[in-house]
């Protein structure tokens, strides 16, 4: 067994890409890795490949599509899916096979291509499923954790609303964001409801993207980079709400057992963490997930925002590079572009929005699966080695 | 010929009919499993049992934007079901209907009204929504 390494990211602007095509994104994905290798790779290198993508697009996009848009025919390529943890799961699955010897240069690329379906997500909302969320949108399904979350504890809506300002401010200073605007707390709690009581700055944009990572052995990382980032740690879990636990209402307990799994194996703990990239598909998620990750207790992640910790120039920050709700979320990309952020991060390559020498990087997905009922979370730990 | 999928929990649907995980406690609905979501028991030992029609609301959102043919604005709720007898609920989505928002609160009970959710283009499908009870209406 090795320890896996990342020894290379590339990420293209993330943004409404109308004239750029799913395989176009690809490519430019794959191209901007290959271009940003410090000591460059040999396509030929590459023994793997792992794809993510929900396929919103509806193009059969399977791991077929990265062959096409690569030209790596005979290099075993392989779809992965699970909800909004499909680009971290992608990236899991690359670093255990690194991990067991299995593949030793592998090429992790996710990909959503989100405008070129006028359905998108909220079509199944309305499938003919009578108690299987009917009507139950993301913005919904998220909407209820706030307010449950505003009732169960003092969590205010100001301090909801103060996620969204701060990744948008983030988001500004970092290049590849969709959305590059500022917003103050009253524009948030001003701007038109969602899904109440979620309102649109509460929401990530509709967003085009791809980005593409290398993992290779601890062997081989040094052919590629002098700077190769561990990966220290890696989990998956599941959950839903109908099991009848109570912090089910206001959480996500599969969060809290991805990142037991990660920090387990990483051995490290939530006090370690020196900077995360958490999804924000919704203000109220990264609220949520300070408590679930361990950055606060339950309950206080109103209270971990309001002290500043989660910012830029905070102890704890999370989500430098503006983070879902500014960067947009293009689902199969969202993960694999949070590695390659936390990649830059520990190399101390993230420019306007580089944290203070970090050693340790958590990676963070939640995803919402069969029809609003089920919870998938990947959480992913890199470090310096 | 396949059948519309509604129709694979029909019983369960109209009857609000749930099953018990005689292992754990937990409660299926409405869909009849033999394995449990909540121990994982397998093969689990399930018993029917009969939901009540008054439930209460865990938590809720009020829906704004949704595809055309569902109304809006539209509250929706996690709704916990209790068993008619002893035992823990089934916690399940619900629509609320002929309920005014300020009604609807964390904790507040509702009532199971059997009503059209939607139709396959021929007839109705009808299954349950839920409304604040009105004899507690203002």
């Amino acid at each position: 067994m090795t320890d896996p390494h990342v020894v290379g990211a590339g990420m293209i602007d993330f943004g409404e890409l109308y004239e750029q095509s799913f395989d176009d994104l690809l490519e430019s994905a794959y191209l901007s890795l290959i271009e940003n290798v410090d000591k460059g790779v040999d396509p030929s290198d590459i023994d793997a490949a792992w794809y993510g993508t929900i396929d919103i697009a509806n193009e059969g996009s399977s791991g077929s599509a990265v062959a096409h848009a690569t030209g790596l025919f005979e290099t075993p390529i392989t779809r992965v899916e699970n909800a909004c943890a499909t680009g971290s799961d992608a990236f899991r699955n690359a670093a255990q096979a690194v991990k067991a010897g299995d593949a030793e240069v592998a090429l992790v690329i996710g990909a959503e291509k989100m405008t070129d379906s006028t359905e998108g997500l909220i079509a199944s909302a309305a499938l003919e499923r009578l108690w299987r969320g009917r009507g139950v949108t993301m913005p919904a399904y998220f909407g209820m954790r706030a307010t449950r979350h505003l009732e169960e504890y003092e969590t205010t809506r100001e301090q909801i609303a103060e996620i969204s300002v701060k990744n948008h401010e983030n988001g500004t200073k970092y290049p590849h964001a969709h959305q590059q605007f500022e917003c103050s707390v009253e524009d948030v709690k001003e701007s038109p409801t969602v899904s109440y009581p979620l309102n649109l700055y509460d929401c990530c944009p509709v967003t085009d993207g791809a980005s593409a990572v290398l993992v290779t052995s601890e062997d081989r990382a040094r052919e590629f980079t002098d700077d190769p980032i561990r990966v220290a740690g890696y989990g998956l879990a599941s959950d839903t709400f109908q099991r009848g636990a109570p912090e089910a209402l206001t959480n996500f307990p599969a969060t809290r057992q991805a990142s037991s799994q990660a920090y387990e194996r990483a051995g490290l703990g939530p006090e370690d963490v020196d900077v995360a990239e958490v999804h924000d598909c919704f203000s109220i998620t990264e609220l949520i997930t300070y408590e679930d990750l361990g950055f606060c207790e339950e309950g206080k992640g109103g209270q971990f925002v309001e002290e500043g910790r989660p910012h830029l120039d905070g102890d704890k920050p999370v989500n430098p590079s503006g983070g879902l709700l500014s960067k947009g979320h293009p689902i199969g990309a969202t993960g694999v572009a949070q590695i390659a952020e936390i990649f830059e991060q520990l190399r101390g390559e993230a420019g306007a929005v580089q944290v203070d020498e970090p050693e340790v990087g958590l990676q963070h997905n939640i995803g919402i699966g069969r029809n609003a009922t089920g919870a998938v979370s990947c959480v992913n730990v890199l470090e310096r080695p | 010929m396949s059948g519309p999928r509604y129709e694979r929990t029909r019983r369960q649907d109209q009857h609000l009919i749930g099953f018990e995980c005689q292992a754990c406690g937990w409660v299926s609905f409405p869909e009849e499993k033999r394995t449990c979501k909540r121990c994982g028991d397998a093969p689990a030992e399930m018993t029917e049992v009969q939901l009540q029609e008054r439930g209460e609301i865990q938590t809720f959102v009020v829906q704004q934007y949704l595809p055309d043919d569902i109304e809006t604005p539209q509250p929706v709720a996690i709704v916990d079901l209790p068993q008619a007898g002893e035992g823990e609920p089934a916690r399940a989505y619900g629509l609320l209907t002929e309920t005014d928002l300020e009604e609807i609160d964390v904790g507040t009970e509702v009532v199971a009204r059997f009503r059209e959710l939607f139709s396959d283009g021929e007839r109705p499908i009808n299954s349950f929504k839920f409304s604040v009870p009105r004899e507690e209406k203002a």
